[in-house]
This record gives C-alpha cells, sequence and structure tokens, in this order.
C-alpha cells in the first residue's frame, strides 16, 4: 500500500469519525445526565436531515441555514420530548423505569420513522451541500461537499466542549451528570438542566443530519446505520463520557476505514464493513462495560 | 367456567371464532392476513416472556425469527431434511442462540442488555445478507411449502396451532415454579438469589425459551411466504414487535400475542391509510407505555375486574 493510499484511508476515517462524534456526543450528553440510552436517536438525526431539506430544497435558503435550522428545530424538539417522555421517569411516576425509557425511546424512533416516510415519502431526498467540488492537497484527492460537511461538524464540537467547560450551563450539565444529587444539594435546576441535556443532544443529532443529508440522502431510514455506530462509539468510549465519545469515534472511524482496505477478499470485507464496530461493542460490554473513560457502575 | 374472568371468556370466545373462521366464508385473502397476525402473535408473545416476566429486554426477536427462517430452510436444502426435522432443527439453533447470547449478557442490564441484543442481531443480518453464496443475500431465499399442495385454509390452522400450542407452553412454564423464579428475578435479581434460586441458570434459559419460540415462528413463516430476506431481521420489524407486544400488554404473553394478531389485522384494514398506519401504531405504543402499561387487554382486563 502506498503511501498516498494510507493518507487517504487516514484521512476518509477522520471526517466519518467526525459524523460519528457528533451523534454520539449526543448519546453521551443525554446519558450523562438523564441516565438513559435515547434509541431514537437516529430518528432526530434523520429529521435533522429532513429540516436541511425543508430550508434548503423547499425554501430556497443558503446551506448553512440548513444547519441552523436543524438545529433550532430539533433542539425543540428534543426538550419536548424530554418534557413528555423522559420527566415522568425521574418524577416516580413510571413503575419500570428502566425498560420504559429504553421501550419509550424504542417506540418513538417508529413514531418518528414512519412519520417521515408518511409525510416526505420514501423516496431520497439531496439538498444542495455548503460546498460542491473536489479539494486537493497534492496528490489527495477529497470531495469538497464532505471535507466541508466534517470541518463544520468539528467546529461545532469544538464548540459544546468550550460550552461545556466553560459557561454555567455547561458546568451545571457536568455536575449533574457526576453526581445527581450532588448538584441538586448544591442548588442546581435539575428539571432545567435535563431538558436542556436531551435539546442540545437532539440538536447536535439534527446538525449531524443536516450536515451529512447533502452528502449521502435524505430518506427516512437514513438514520439507522449512524444510530448504531454511535451506540458503539459511546460504549467504547464509555457510556455517558464526552471525551469517550469523540475518542470512541476517532478509533471507529481508522478501524472501517482500514478493516476494508487490509482483509484480502475485498467485496466480503465491504459486505461486513458495517459489523466489525458490532463486534466491538459486543467485546467492550462483555470485557469493560464501562468502557474505556466511563465510570463504573456496580451494575451495568 | 366459572372460575374464569370476563376477558378470559372473551379469549375462549375468539377461539372458538378463529376455529370455524375458514368455514364463514371468510376470503383467502383475510385467512392470509390472519395467519401473518399469527405469525406476529408468536413473536410478540415470545418477546414478552422474556421482557415482561423476566424483565430481560431483547432487541434481537426478530432476528431470532430470521435465524430459524434460514436454519429451517438451509439445512432442508443443504442436508435434504424434510420439513418437520429442519423446522425442528431452526427451533434448536435459535434456542442455542438464545442460550449463548443469555449466557454472555448475564451480567448486563437495561440499556447495556438492549445495546448488545441489538449488536447481535445486527451482525447475524449483515452475516446473512452478506453470506450471498449460502443464502442468496437481499435477493431473498425460496422456501418449498409446508407440504406439496397446502392451502390458505391449511396454513391458517397451522399457524393457529402452532401460535396458541406456543402461547399454551408459556403459560404451562409460567404457571410453574420456574414462572415464580422469571418473576422474583425481575423484582428482585439479588434477593432472588440469595433465596436459594439458581439466578443465572434461569436468566439464560429464559432467553433460550424465547427466542426458541421465536425460531419455530421464523421457520413456519420461511414455508408460508416461500420467500424469505434479511429484511425480516431488521430493527423496523423488531419495532413492529414491540409495539405489537406493547398496544397488546407485554407483561402477559397471552395479551402481546393478541396485540400481534389485531395489529396486523388492522394493518390490512386500515390500507387507504398508507404509511400513516404504522406511524399510528408507534404513537399509540407510546401513549400506552405512558398512561397504560399493561397495554390495551392488561388495561380491558384490569376495567372489568373492578367493574364486578
Amino acid at each position: 500500500m502506498t503511501l498516498i493510499a494510507i493518507a487517504e484511508q487516514a484521512l476518509n476515517g477522520l471526517i466519518i469519525s467526525t459524523f460519528y462524534a457528533l451523534i454520539a456526543l449526543g448519546i453521551a450528553l443525554i446519558f450523562g445526565v438523564l441516565r438513559i440510552v435515547n434509541f431514537a436517536h437516529g430518528e432526530l438525526y434523520m429529521l435533522g436531515g429532513y429540516a436541511c431539506y425543508m430550508a434548503v430544497t423547499l425554501l430556497g435558503l443558503p446551506p448553512v441555514f440548513g444547519v441552523v435550522f436543524a438545529v433550532i428545530l430539533l433542539m425543540a424538539a428534543g426538550m419536548a420530548i424530554e418534557r413528555t417522555l423522559i420527566r415522568p421517569i425521574h418524577a416516580g411516576k413510571v413503575d419500570r423505569p428502566d425498560e420504559y425509557a429504553i421501550m419509550i425511546t424504542f417506540a418513538l424512533s417508529v413514531l418518528l420513522l414512519n412519520l417521515a416516510n408518511s409525510v416526505f415519502g420514501p423516496w431520497p431526498q439531496r439538498p444542495r451541500p455548503i460546498f460542491r467540488g473536489i479539494v486537493e492537497f497534492g496528490e489527495l484527492i477529497i470531495p469538497g461537499d464532505r471535507l466541508a460537511a466534517a470541518s463544520v461538524g468539528a467546529l461545532l464540537i469544538a464548540g459544546l466542549m468550550l460550552v461545556l467547560r466553560f459557561t454555567w450551563m455547561g458546568k451545571a450539565v457536568r455536575a449533574v451528570s457526576q453526581d445527581r444529587q450532588a448538584a441538586e444539594t448544591f442548588g442546581i435546576n435539575i428539571t432545567r438542566t435535563s431538558m436542556l441535556a436531551f435539546g442540545a443532544g437532539a440538536a447536535l443529532a439534527g446538525a449531524a443530519g443536516a450536515l451529512i443529508g447533502p452528502v449521502f440522502n435524505v430518506v427516512p431510514p437514513m438514520g439507522i446505520v449512524p444510530a448504531i455506530k454511535a451506540y458503539i462509539v459511546v460504549v467504547l468510549g464509555g457510556l455517558g463520557s464526552i471525551p469517550g465519545a469523540v475518542v470512541g469515534a476517532l478509533i471507529l472511524g481508522q478501524v472501517e476505514s482500514f478493516a476494508t482496505i487490509l482483509i484480502p477478499d475485498t467485496t466480503r470485507a465491504l459486505a461486513y464493513k458495517d459489523a466489525y464496530g458490532l463486534a466491538v461493542l459486543i467485546l467492550v460490554l462483555l470485557v469493560r462495560p464501562q468502557g474505556l473513560f466511563g465510570k463504573r457502575e456496580r451494575r451495568a | 367456567m366459572s372460575g374464569l374472568t370476563l376477558l378470559q371468556k372473551g379469549i375462549l370466545a375468539v377461539l372458538v371464532l378463529a376455529l370455524v373462521l375458514p368455514y364463514v366464508g371468510l376470503q383467502d385473502y383475510w385467512l392470509y392476513t390472519l395467519t401473518i397476525g399469527l405469525y406476529y402473535a408468536m413473536l410478540a408473545s415470545s418477546w414478552s416472556l422474556l421482557v415482561g416476566y423476566v424483565g430481560r429486554i431483547s432487541f434481537a426477536q426478530a432476528a431470532m425469527s430470521g435465524l430459524g427462517a434460514y436454519v429451517a430452510v438451509l439445512t432442508g436444502q443443504l442436508l435434504d431434511l424434510p420439513v418437520l426435522p429442519a423446522l425442528a432443527a431452526g427451533v434448536a439453533v435459535a434456542g442455542l442462540f438464545g442460550l449463548f447470547i443469555g449466557w454472555l449478557t448475564l451480567r448486563l442490564h437495561g440499556a447495556y442488555l438492549g445495546l448488545t441484543t441489538i449488536a447481535f442481531g445486527e451482525i447475524l443480518r449483515i452475516a446473512v445478507t452478506a453470506e450471498y453464496d449460502i443464502t442468496q443475500g437481499s435477493r431473498g431465499l425460496t422456501a418449498p411449502p409446508l407440504w406439496q399442495g397446502a392451502g390458505p385454509v391449511a396454513y391458517y390452522y397451522v399457524f393457529l396451532a402452532a401460535a396458541v400450542g406456543s402461547v399454551l407452553l408459556m403459560l404451562a412454564l409460567l404457571r410453574s415454579r420456574v414462572g415464580l423464579f422469571f418473576q422474583a428475578i425481575r423484582e428482585d435479581e439479588d434477593g432472588t438469589a440469595s433465596l436459594g434460586v439458581n439466578v443465572t441458570l434461569w436468566k439464560a434459559l429464559a432467553f433460550a425459551a424465547s427466542t426458541a419460540f421465536a425460531g419455530l415462528a421464523g421457520g413456519l413463516y420461511a414455508h408460508f411466504v416461500q420467500l424469505i430476506t434479511p429484511s425480516m431481521m431488521s430493527l423496523q420489524e423488531m419495532g413492529y414487535i414491540l409495539a405489537m407486544a406493547v398496544i397488546g400488554g407485554f407483561s402477559n404473553v397471552v395479551h402481546a400475542a393478541l396485540g400481534g394478531v389485531i395489529l396486523q389485522g388492522l394493518l390490512q384494514v386500515l390500507r387507504e391509510l398508507g404509511e400513516w398506519r404504522l406511524a399510528i401504531f408507534g404513537a399509540v405504543a407510546i401513549l400506552m407505555l405512558r398512561f397504560a402499561p399493561n397495554g390495551l387487554f392488561g388495561s380491558l382486563d384490569a376495567f372489568l375486574r373492578r367493574r364486578r
């Protein structure tokens, strides 16, 4: 393998990692604060794609506004979901909170997926990307739409990190993730923080969908595979860990990128591409359920 | 019959009705729909056996049905097994795979278990899609009929017998000591273990029992529709099974089975609504989980009891 081919695979992996990280960070944020895995995350991502389609294709706005529109819309949707479906768990209004959280978010994904199927139809849409054409670094050729989408994604991730690190809101989110009761004792409004965390997680998924939609296609089932990748990423990094989600995404992106060219039988290697990460997920959960950076729980 | 509740009497009446249905001039189309509904009844009830009674979540039920289907068809094709032993092979492989998953995931709970079972199911689906030489991938694998010349009425009765038989077996299991072990594990795993119940064994076996029933459903389904594709193992399919069990009532195997038949029937009755039907089912499932966690029939049962 030539050096240029290696660089190309590494860069492709890095671009994919950015998308994975964007989706996974939302799941990690939600798990950190609310202690639930959002099984409808892929469908929130899909809604982001359609928000972008509505803004860019139907309203004719510039592509960047597609992302902005998706973030605003999904933030609102996420907060509404938290308010109506998730809050009852922490208010003690649900008999079996663990099962309820899993099943209600899974049922929500059924609802959203088929809602999109009904409203937008099953055919693919392709809104205008932020940037068209190709970018050349010497001999390295990269599709411009992917690079632009990944760059915006990276900026969003950096922004999120700064907000979490330095603002009061971000500190509240981190405090609640670390210790719910202690945070409450210190006067943090848990209800508001929970709503904010779910809204922000949904907004991140929406941003990812709006960025990637134009690169691949916007279709109702588009969220299923990326969501599974994001689950792999958060499990690898440790459920609820923010740095874990980023590191996990970097690892998965490279593993997938290189596994497909290192395995000799290429057609088979490609067919199994989505299975490598799943094997990683099972292995991590069995051997080290807290992942690379997660907090160890008595019972996983 | 005095010991029966109103709902149980209703269920008996439905069963009698189900037995005579082919003779009251029902079109083949509706028999076909009901047969598929009975397939879903088996999946929804076997899923609720695991989730509702043992409190172990699984998103691999659709994949296990697919596993049973592919094993049944492939053993028939490659080893020249007759239909019945091939079906049994499908049940055995699905059950053993369930035992394997159940044993591997003994330490995991809640969302962690959900994610692991998603991973197992998806790996199976990907493998079936990828091994084109054996399974024909997404083009689909053709399966022979259950026997030459089997018509819609015959299939209907086979599925009715299989579904009712499966549910009766589950009920027998749940009425026994084992059923109590299952529910005790759901309520308090450590407490149950401290009373001398072999929690490890029963948790693994519950998984195996649930997936074995799914394997049977899948095998029969393959011989009924006679063309199976990996999409029967997808997470979307799993979503429908979950919606059926939740709407019927996932804390009771009979209620979950009824949910499967009724939702499949409604899917055909409301065909004019197109994709909206599934969106509505998702919404109803959410409302049920939130406001009536015992499902349609669980709530009905409670209502009828209270009125007495």
